[in-house]
């Protein structure tokens, strides 16, 4: 009696903390996605526009509240720029991988034999292979910009996915609706479309949290390392390798990107985390 | 003999991987620019580029070409260096000693940070500190390594000039990439571990021990953290991926002359012998090290050493 009433208080008072931590994650998205759509309005000058009257100005100073960069480009600007350039590209990328990982998760999850075999193999081979060596080997080839960079990171990290589809799928399709579904007489792919895919969808919201992240800090690295932004565009990661050659004047040219990324990246990081916790028991599996 | 068949299945894992990567490598290479315009440099005749292109067999159709190069790689002839004339495999070697250094440091450097750090959260993890620490390293899972890595020069070489932030001499400026790369590693090692601490801690072995009056340290050391460092084995192979690419970014900071220098300088120039000569040495090296892992806890668990003994 009296554990099942402090074990019915643990479990609300766990739920609440997790709709907390949801309802932060959602607010903070939320926040980033509304300074991308209104980033002309809270932009306060041209991202590329210099200023050299105003080089190196420290954060709150008159003209660049978060200060400006090596040629007097507003800092707080190129962040915004840069939001929209890292979301869309993490964004893009994500659903890119999880569109092929889904469906290679679940063709692999049906069919038996060759197919399942082949399609395992390469998810181990992919995940087994450092993504981001294989990123810039990439790259360095097909060249920068946001097309090439949103491909190579969608069509190299769709593993994760495929493997915890195939995971999740085999264990839905022994369940009794889709037995139910199977002797009434629906097709396999009707089936897996259609019956099992829904089931997954908490996993899936989760892992679409988290894999954003991961493009994220994937994407500001390749522009970091000169590879995905072409010179002198306003992202992140070009803020960074810009910082680097005036640390002694301008620590501010490294922390505001620095602070941008992280914040980008603990949101999505705590969306999907709350989301995991909300819908706990349904998605299992998942610390990745 | 299960050992042997396991060695053997991973064996042609790499085989299969290598000639993935390197056929890959070879199309897309071949697809994206022609690698004579870059050698030549912009002013070069067209006579020049032809007699390159003759040079380096460029003028052979593209199944020829790949051919002669799945022949040479069988020899572990990569070709040679666009850039140095050097061959590729040779310039890559020699940049690997610095990165097996790097990343050798900073997985202890890992290891001995997250160990105790996991094993101490999730012995208890309900207590108010470990719940905040806890919560201290989700937010620093979201922090990437090469930020960190920058933040690190920004404070230690740069405003209290305590480290220097290159080189790779001496030991002193070992510190900063170590930490650098260890930051990549040690949120999501810890999170993990400490969750299976405390996963193990529920189980009935523990109680047993506990009701048998084995002390808390005992508890911990001996069964809860054993189990628990057997729950990571699934997260171990693509933790060796994550470091290694953790190692390029790492190395171009710190500006560390390893072969993920060696990467980013050859991508930049189009250099794809050496592109190559890395690629497969990375592939090569994440399989030895998966097969020494794959030995080590095979030697560890007592389970999976009587399966493949028996």
């Amino acid at each position: 009696m009296v554990i099942s009433i402090t074990r019915r208080l643990r479990r609300a008072r766990l739920k609440t903390s997790a709709a907390i931590e949801l309802g932060w994650g959602i607010t903070f998205g939320l926040a980033l996605l509304g300074m991308t759509l209104f980033q002309g309005v809270l932009s306060t000058y041209d991202p590329m526009q210099s200023d050299l009257l105003n080089r190196f100005a420290a954060p709150g100073s008159q003209a660049h509240w978060l200060g400006s960069d090596n040629l007097g480009r507003d800092l707080w600007s190129r962040a915004l720029a840069g939001l929209e350039w890292s979301l869309s590209a993490a964004l893009i990328a994500t659903l890119l991988a999880a569109a092929i990982g889904t469906t290679l998760g679940l063709v692999a999850a049906e069919s038996q034999g060759r197919t399942r075999a082949v399609i395992r193999q390469l998810v181990d081979l992919v995940l087994a292979f450092p993504g981001l060596v294989a990123a810039i080997c990439v790259i360095a080839v097909v060249g920068q910009g946001f097309w090439p960079l949103v491909l190579t990171l969608g069509l190299l990290s769709w593993p994760v996915f495929a493997r915890v589809t195939y995971a999740e799928s085999l264990s839905l399709m022994e369940r009794d609706y889709v037995l139910a579904a199977r002797l009434m007489g629906v097709g396999r792919w009707r089936i897996l479309f259609g019956h099992v895919l829904p089931g997954l969808r908490a996993t899936l919201m989760v892992m679409l949290a988290f894999h954003f992240a991961d493009m994220l800090i994937a994407e500001s690295a390749l522009s970091f390392l000169g590879l995905a932004a072409p010179l002198g565009e306003p992202t992140w990661g070009n803020m960074l390798a810009e910082s680097r050659a005036h640390l002694f004047r301008a620590p501010w040219m490294l922390f505001v990107p620095a602070a941008a990324i992280v914040l980008a990246v603990v949101t999505a990081n705590v969306l999907g985390d709350g989301m995991a916790a909300v819908s706990r028991g349904k998605a299992r599996g998942i610390d990745l | 003999m299960k050992l042997l068949a396991s060695l053997l299945h991973r064996l042609r894992d790499l085989f299969v991987l290598l000639l993935g990567v390197t056929t890959l490598l070879f199309f897309i290479l071949r697809l994206a620019g022609d690698p004579v315009m870059v050698l030549a440099g912009a002013d070069a005749t067209a006579e020049q580029l032809d007699a390159l292109r003759q040079q380096y067999g460029l003028d052979k159709p593209l199944v020829v070409q790949y051919l002669l190069y799945l022949f040479n790689l069988l020899q572990l002839d990569f070709g040679n260096s666009l850039a140095s004339g050097i061959p590729a495999l040779d310039k890559v070697l020699a940049m690997l000693p610095a990165t097996l250094l790097l990343s050798g440091l900073s997985m202890v450097f890992t290891l001995l940070v997250a160990i105790p750090l996991g094993a101490w959260l999730g012995f208890r993890p309900d207590r108010p500190t470990r719940r905040f620490v806890a919560w201290l390293f989700f937010i620093l899972q979201g922090v990437p390594g090469f930020v960190i890595g920058l933040v690190l020069i920004q404070v230690f070489a740069v405003n209290l000039g305590w480290l220097p932030s290159m080189g790779h001499e001496e030991v002193s400026t070992w510190i900063l990439p170590t930490v650098s790369l260890g930051s990549f590693l040690i949120p999501k090692l810890t999170r993990v571990l400490a969750a299976n601490v405390a996963e193990a801690m529920r189980e009935d072995y523990i109680r047993t021990a506990r009701a048998m009056g084995a002390g808390h340290f005992e508890i911990l050391w001996r069964h809860a953290l054993p189990n628990a460092l057997l729950g990571t084995t699934a997260l171990i192979g693509t933790m060796f991926a994550f470091l290694i690419s953790g190692t390029v970014v790492t190395e171009i900071i710190f500006t560390w002359p390893g072969i993920g220098w060696l990467l980013i300088e050859s991508a930049q120039n189009l250099d794809f012998p050496v592109v190559q000569a890395i690629a497969v040495v990375v592939a090569v090296m994440i399989f030895v090290i998966n097969a020494l892992t794959d030995l080590g806890f095979g030697l560890l668990d007592p389970r999976i050493r009587e399966a493949a003994e028996g």
